[in-house]
């Protein structure tokens, strides 16, 4: 029995072994040997480079820009994408019926394409859209969107948002059901209600489901690419250009597999770094207040 | 009196209430609703109107057949080839999962730790590091422009991994041992036991793995190169520059793409919102 045991555990677990073993161990010493030459895809020939295409990157302005735009990124998407699910989930709770239709009905903008959603987006801030045409009309305003170096971020980052906004509110809705009725029942007795109530006591017990989302939408930011690859082209002047983009352009359009290997490695520093830094800054601030 | 008035605050409380709720869901839609809308709009009022006056067919007439001077796009072929690349990867991530799950949570042999500590790792791990030699590694194998070089990389899910064998570990160690005194084996186990008491879980990893795998645009677009092979939403992002004087056909590709997953969402969403719960904690 014990020796079938051994048997069957080597076998269930031999496709997931198989699988890390070409597409995980392979690649893994791949990509680093890779960062370390000049290939460029398609010649038989290649140099070891040594530590050269990381200096590159680093110098390198595109290279930079990745770096900027994903903390601009971060700095509207997750405010965004917060408060937007924390609405959510306090609409859902609060209502006496229809709670799991209404979930459902919010959670719907997950299911979207990011090339769907940019051609919806093209086609309403487009300029004769109708949107555009009242604005120019009736206040005089011409905006050019995605145009613009301010905007285009943040019209990609709202689009991000409601696609998530859904899914997110999900786990602050559970995190609002986990907190106790007598909790609410002894604070009404001592006279909070209102703003206060909300403040007081519904925030910090909801801090493990807000770190937990907040943590989901830092590292999110990290693998923006849909959108800016297809609506702005990480312009207008490299202002969506993201982590990946840049890799994208490098390593598949300019065929610099070596160098963009190097900025993948960077970008994974870059993004373990500022997760663990996120994580820091939260749990020193959920100590602080005592919210954990 | 003032008991009067407190219900009567509270009817009106309910009715904004449910006026916000419905103003949130109508911008939640929005995008969706403009996108039906204005793929069936006569082509003089695609994206100029909010709701068109009259409804036609064109844009998807056209979409499958082109224009004057456009060549018809292999559409129909696109929107099979998601099928085929999004059922096969989603049913070898789902197998996969559920096996190694298994062994991981019910069964007893040397070496299990390891595994687990390496599924943690592989995790945590940056996969953006392993796209490009990935992709090498694809190339080599002689899997480019096939459906296996979209499939076979994306057969195995670290997600599903995690989340079945914590589900599985749940499911008490005592129903097994009684299954196999009355002479059931560990397939069996598995398949008359173990599985139908994950439905709703199943229902759950099995939707987001497929809403995933059905919008993925990077990697499916680096490995296929072939007209015949892409699928429809590496096909729409090609076409986004090159197509976009017709708008109108571009937003019937995009309901095409988008109105299959949309009902097979709906379809499940009473499981989903049992499974849901466990998949959150």
């Amino acid at each position: 029995m014990k020796r079938r045991q051994e048997k069957l555990g080597w076998l269930f677990a031999s496709p997931y072994l198989l699988y890390s073993l070409i597409f995980f161990v392979i690649p893994l010493f791949g990509a680093l040997f890779l960062s370390f030459t000049n290939w460029n895809l398609i010649s038989p020939q290649y140099e070891n480079v040594g530590f050269l295409n990381f200096v590159k990157a680093v110098k390198s302005q595109e290279v930079r820009a990745a770096f900027f735009v994903t903390y601009k990124f971060m700095a509207m998407f997750v405010p965004i994408v917060l408060i937007g699910s924390l609405a959510i989930s306090l609409i859902i709770n609060s209502l006496p019926r229809f709670k799991s239709l209404f979930s459902v009905g919010y959670f719907l903008p997950y299911l979207a394409s990011g090339v769907a959603t940019s051609i919806v987006v093209r086609g309403i801030l487009s300029y004769n859209s109708a949107l555009n045409v009242w604005l120019r009309n009736t206040w005089d305003l011409n905006i050019n969107w995605l145009g613009s170096s301010t905007l285009a971020p943040l019209i990609i980052s709202v689009m991000i948002a409601w696609k998530f906004m859904g899914y997110y509110s999900l786990i602050l809705t559970s995190g609002l059901e986990s907190i106790p009725t007598e909790v609410y029942e002894a604070a009404a007795i001592d006279g909070a209600t209102g703003w206060v109530r909300f403040f007081k006591i519904t925030l910090p017990l909801l801090y493990p489901a807000m770190f937990t989302v907040t943590i989901l939408a830092v590292g999110l930011v990290f693998g923006i690419f849909t959108e800016p690859y297809v609506l702005t082209g990480g312009g207008p002047g490299l202002s969506t250009n993201t982590w990946q983009m840049e890799i994208y352009n490098q390593a598949f359009s300019k065929l610099n597999a070596g160098y963009g290997s190097a900025i993948a490695i960077i970008d994974s520093v870059v993004t373990f770094i500022t997760i663990l830094v996120v994580r820091k800054l939260l749990e020193v601030w959920g100590e602080k207040y005592g919210w954990d | 009196m003032k008991n009067m008035v407190g219900t009567k605050n509270k009817r009106l409380q309910t009715v904004l209430l449910y006026t916000l709720a419905i103003i949130v869901l109508i911008i939640m839609m929005y995008p969706y609703v403009y996108m039906i809308l204005n793929s069936l709009a006569p082509w003089d009022q695609v994206d100029r109107r909010i709701i068109p006056t009259g409804l036609t067919l064109k844009s998807y007439i056209w979409l499958l057949f082109g224009g004057t001077d456009v060549m018809p796009r292999p559409w129909l072929r696109a929107f099979a080839n998601s099928m085929i690349v999004t059922v096969s990867s989603t049913f070898l991530m789902m197998v996969t999962a559920i096996l190694v799950a298994y062994a991981l949570s019910k069964l007893v042999f040397k070496g299990k730790k390891t595994i687990n500590n390496v599924i943690m790792f592989q995790m945590f791990y940056p996969s953006i590091i392993l796209l490009i030699p990935t992709f090498i590694l694809v190339r080599k194998l002689g899997l480019y422009d096939t459906y296996w070089g979209m499939i076979i990389p994306k057969s195995v899910s670290l997600w599903a991994i995690f989340m079945y064998t914590n589900f599985f570990k749940a499911i008490p160690n005592e129903l097994i041992e009684a299954a196999k005194i009355d002479g059931a084996n560990e397939i069996k186990i598995l398949f008359r036991i173990v599985l139908p008491m994950s439905k709703s879980i199943t229902t759950v990893i099995f939707l987001f793995l497929f809403m995933e795998r059905w919008v993925e645009l990077l990697w499916d677009m680096l490995v296929v190169h072939n007209q015949n092979l892409l699928t429809l939403n590496v096909m729409l992002a090609q076409m986004f520059g090159p197509y976009g004087a017709y708008p109108g056909p571009m937003y019937a590709a995009s309901v095409i793409l988008t109105l299959p997953i949309l009902i097979l969402f709906i379809i499940f969403s009473k499981n989903f919102k049992e499974g849901i719960q466990f998949v959150l904690k």
